[in-house]
């Protein structure tokens, strides 16, 4: 029955002379494991462009979606991590077999006539796999391959005369964004597969053209199936094998955080297989940079694409010697190069540094996108986020004079800010304001201390007002001052009545007009910690509600100039704790709990 | 008997079929992975109240709702849009009806003569109550269930479902 079949489909499509064809290629001297470089390259390439296509169906090529896409694709989707692990390492596991394959040509004199074209073949693929690694590190849009892309396109803007240019067109305008990705795309999903399959296509045919590079005492002739399938089929197997233990031990490929054009401490690097071009920058410096960038990688080039005519000008052994000692001595070089850069790296103490607070933004990043990410793109995962962007800020521009439960970066010269205007907050300022986490160094405000010392207040009465006081930051901003006097909740308040005894003495409520000439200078109480004042307390310490009255010397700078509307909402969020926690999955935090 | 030029046949095919099998089944399992993605069910909207309903006129109003589109959340925004007609009387009935057509899900809206229900895309008609005016939907309108609240102007809230399309009866969408 299936012989009937086939014949009936052979008769119209000759597809068993086309298998005879491929698969009975005499092999002088009979099946060798030293043949299967190429062949494990092709499986490899097969494996790349099956698990690609997968990819195909959930990546999102721009700056908006890209970082979503592949987010969704490593956590989302049943098998995405395996497919895009498989696919990550696969990357790396062709620029391995390429070497091997480029050494065991060169070895066998593979590369000398008739066979020269096919060795510029061989060259050809070598760089289009170059090109679809650089092209596909951009992909995810994260910060390693933002960032180590940009190095790269930037290196094309230093060649000579085009290099401006040259980079523009690559990069799709004057800046990284949308038009990048979409252009390495293109390059990645349309153009080089379409150049690698057909240089491949020639690559065997030329190959089959001239057979196998016999050794000179080989013996007897051995058909191409099955015995040197099995054999390449053994080595596909066993570089699959090892890309899927990678990937199950590694979790899948690793994603970074989304790219951040403004982060000023990404310690950006290339892929491992890079790195050696990486580290030769650092020999060069200053204008002899462009030794390192292009002089070098064009010697090389060039040099590889000549080793096939060596011949003719060089006795032949000697040729064939002088091509081997290169091509080692190049893959020596880069394998130097490559663990100097691992051991610079490994005691570079910003470097470690750099590349732990990335993890950390990851981390956070991942945490975050679990819960959606904004239409507007991935980007702001981090950039809304109180906790690691309003805590940046915070870092920044407030830690200089403020602290933040203890810690402090330099001279303290204002209040700890950590759980600021809670009622905890305020207990400890009313027990003791003269403490440094309260105002004990801040020139100009010991209006609280000469009140202590008068206080009449008992400790009850102090808690009960500290109790008040902290329901001053949940007043939003639509509620006005005598909306919420006339609250029955604020009238019956037990820390009212001893707040307007003493605190109204300097504190206003919302109407300044109220403050006299002989009341002390103090900041005005209404709403005091809301999101409304911290924002004008922000933007603007020195307006007449807040702390318009100290020396020009004692005052808090207005940082409303400086900071983005952004950057303050951040800011606020992250003193007031209204944040998603660290290491949970769902808004529990401070805000949450709050009625 | 097992040759050696047996075995390597064996093992270049089980080897490729090895490869091919490892990667077919995450990719399977990645392509129907829509399958395990369940939608919103359906809920209760409130849309409006009684009073601003004109009796015997259909008003579209708008479904507005927060939702995930695979790793994008969107804010509030109207994603799909109900039919409420008042009916006549003291009482108070509304009838809800999906703007989804049954026909192929586009969107239906009034005919040019306001007279009745009309889809621009392949011209099924509907009268006020939802029924069919010609064959080229197989069902009428779908019928949304509505509520009331308990208030003297009540609140119309309505069953916000979709439902398949090109059937003859009204399936919810799983």
């Amino acid at each position: 029955m299936f012989k009937h079949l086939s014949n009936w489909f052979d008769t119209r499509t000759g597809y068993k002379a086309l298998i005879h064809e491929a698969l009975e290629e005499p092999i002088p001297g009979g099946a060798k494991w030293r043949y299967v470089f190429g062949s494990a390259l092709s499986a490899t390439f097969m494996i790349q462009l099956v698990t690609g296509l997968f990819l195909m169906a959930t990546y999102s090529p721009s700056a908006t979606t890209a970082w979503g896409s592949v987010y969704y694709i490593n956590y989302e989707v049943a098998g995405g991590w395996f497919l895009r692990g498989i696919h990550h390492f696969g990357s790396q596991a062709m620029v391995v077999l390429l070497a091997m394959h480029l050494v065991q040509v060169l070895i066998a004199g593979a590369y000398r006539a008739p066979r020269e074209v096919n060795w510029w073949f061989g060259m050809a693929l070598l760089f289009i796999t170059l090109g679809f690694s650089l092209t596909g590190y951009l992909l995810p849009w994260d910060q390693k391959g933002y960032w180590a892309t940009k190095v790269a396109t930037n290196i094309s803007s230093g060649a000579p005369v085009i290099g401006p240019y040259l980079q523009k067109i690559v990069v799709g305008g004057p800046d990284y964004g949308n038009q990048t990705l979409t252009r390495f795309y293109g390059l990645h999903v349309g153009v080089l597969p379409a150049l690698l399959v057909m240089c491949l296509a020639a690559h065997i045919a030329l190959f089959r053209k001239h057979g196998v590079t016999a050794p000179k005492k080989a013996v007897g002739v051995e058909m191409f199936w099955p015995k040197q399938v099995a054999f390449d089929m053994l080595a596909g197997l066993a570089v699959f094998g090892i890309l899927v233990l990678l990937v199950v031990s590694e979790g899948g490929a690793n994603l970074d955080a989304p790219a951040d054009a403004s982060s000023d401490d990404y310690p950006a690097r290339p892929e491992w297989y890079f790195l050696s071009l990486f580290q030769m920058l650092k020999l060069f410096d200053g204008d002899r940079e462009i030794i390192g960038t292009m002089i070098i990688p064009a010697v090389i080039m060039i040099g590889l694409l000549l080793l096939p005519l060596l011949d003719k000008v060089l006795p032949r052994g000697f040729a064939h010697f002088l091509a081997c000692t290169f091509v080692i001595a190049l893959l020596g070089g880069a394998g130097y190069l490559t663990v100097k850069a691992w051991q610079a790296d490994a005691s570079d103490q910003v470097y470690i540094k750099g590349r732990m607070k990335a993890d950390q933004a990851r981390d956070r990043a991942l945490l975050l996108a679990k819960e959606g990410i904004p239409p507007e793109g991935a980007a702001y995962l981090l950039g809304r986020d109180p906790l690691y962007h309003g805590g940046k800020i915070f870092e920044n521009k407030c830690l200089g004079c403020h602290a933040l439960g203890g810690k402090v970066t330099g001279e303290q010269l204002a209040p700890d800010l950590k759980d600021y205007a809670s009622r905890i907050w305020v207990r400890g300022l009313l027990e003791k304001p003269d403490s440094p986490e309260y105002f004990g160094n801040v020139p100009g405000c010991d209006g609280m201390t000469t009140w202590k010392e008068s206080s009449k207040l008992t400790p009850k009465q102090l808690d009960d007002v500290a109790d008040y006081v902290g329901t001053f930051a949940t007043i939003d901003a639509e509620t006005s001052p005598s909306d919420w006097a006339d609250d029955p909740k604020t009238k019956a308040h037990p820390g009212r009545a001893s707040f307007q005894k003493e605190c109204v003495e300097c504190h206003t409520m919302g109407d300044l007009s109220e403050r006299s000439k002989k009341m002390q200078p103090a900041p005005d109480l209404f709403g005091w910690g809301s999101t409304r004042w911290m924002t004008r307390m922000i933007k603007n310490p020195n307006a007449p509600a807040c702390y318009g009255f100290l020396e020009a010397e004692q005052k808090m700078p207005a940082f409303g100039e400086q900071l983005t509307d952004n950057d303050v909402t951040t800011l606020v969020r992250y003193l007031k704790g209204d944040y998603l926690p660290a290491g949970s999955g769902s808004m529990t935090g401070k805000a949450a709990a709050k009625p | 008997m097992l040759t050696r030029r047996d075995f390597y046949r064996f093992l270049s095919i089980a080897g490729g079929n090895a490869i091919a099998l490892a990667l077919a089944v995450p990719g399977v399992r990645y392509l129907l992975d829509p399958l395990t993605k369940k939608g919103q069910t359906g809920s209760f909207r409130t849309l409006t109240r009684l009073s601003q309903l004109e009796p015997g006129k259909p008003q579209a109003f708008p479904i507005i709702e927060a939702r995930q589109d695979a790793w994008v959340k969107y804010p509030k925004e109207p994603v799909g849009s109900v039919w409420l007609i008042r009916q006549p009387g003291d009482k108070p009935v509304v009838l809800a009806f999906s703007g989804e057509c049954p026909h192929l899900g586009c969107a239906v809206g009034l005919s040019a003569d306001q007279k009745s229900f009309f889809c621009p895309c392949h011209t099924s008609s509907f009268g006020f109550d939802g029924s069919m005016q010609n064959k080229v939907p197989p069902r009428g309108m779908d019928h949304l269930q509505v509520e009331f609240t308990k208030e003297a102007d009540p609140q119309v809230q309505v069953m916000f479902e979709r439902f398949q399309t090109q059937s003859t009866e009204r399936k919810p969408l799983v």
